[in-house]
């Protein structure tokens, strides 16, 4: 199961397992970002490279104008993923 | 445990179904629980990727050995494709520089402890071996 949804804040939340079968879902609401904004990782539980890279592919289309992505509240292994991926240097992690 | 899955996206919901019987019979711990699942997920995902033309099922099967759980996917009759040669990443890179796909391959090899490649008889075959602490 997988749960993509955006808060009245802005704030992207993600919810269940990211895997490579919800990339079409997930876009949808990615590219509907269009400024700096936070994605919620709280009810995550799995990413694999088919979710990291919409949100890599996302946060690089933001930085042309000077936004960005935030990444909050990252389980372990997810951070873990993260780090492994060196991308806890091109993300703003919290 | 073996099982053949339909090569597509859609299979990954009973691939997951079917390693967590195979977790939790082995009481294999959550971290390592999360490693075989990505593992698992970026090998599969490749196979239907790169062997686009075929219809067959793809073939997984785990097995604990001792301290060493053994996975191993199969495609059958596709043309060789050694997915442990890929090109490396380079994590260090700016932003700008990073290229946006091409980390699955990088993440298999760094969370399992050996993954190899075998072709016989049109058949790829991607042997992964993770050491287990319990």
């Amino acid at each position: 199961m997988f749960d993509i949804s955006l808060n009245q804040k802005g704030e992207v939340l993600l919810c269940g397992r990211f895997d490579a079968s919800q990339v079409e879902k997930a876009e949808e609401v990615f590219n509907s970002v269009a400024q700096t904004s936070t994605v919620n990782f709280k009810d995550l539980d799995y990413i694999s490279s088919a979710g990291i890279a919409i949100l890599l592919s996302t946060h690089k289309r933001l930085s042309n104008t000077g936004d960005r992505l935030t990444l909050i509240n990252m389980n372990k292994h997810i951070s873990d993923v993260f780090r492994l991926a060196g991308l806890d240097r091109i993300f703003e992690i919290e | 445990m073996e099982k053949k899955f339909q090569r597509e996206l859609d299979s990954l919901d009973k691939i997951f179904d079917f390693t967590s019987e195979f977790i939790s019979k082995n009481k294999i711990e959550e971290s390592t629980a999360f490693s075989i699942n990505l593992a698992i997920e970026e090998i599969f995902t490749n196979m239907i990727k790169y062997n686009s033309d075929s219809f067959n099922d793809i073939s997984l099967s785990l097995k604990r050995e001792g301290n060493e759980l053994i996975i191993c996917l199969t495609d059958f009759g596709v043309d060789s494709f050694d997915l442990t040669k890929s090109e490396a990443v380079d994590i260090n890179q700016s932003l700008p520089e990073r290229k946006v796909g091409g980390l699955g391959l990088h993440l298999v090899k760094n969370m399992m402890d050996k993954i190899s490649y075998e072709y016989k008889n049109r058949n790829s075959k991607v042997t992964l071996i993770k050491h287990l602490e319990n």
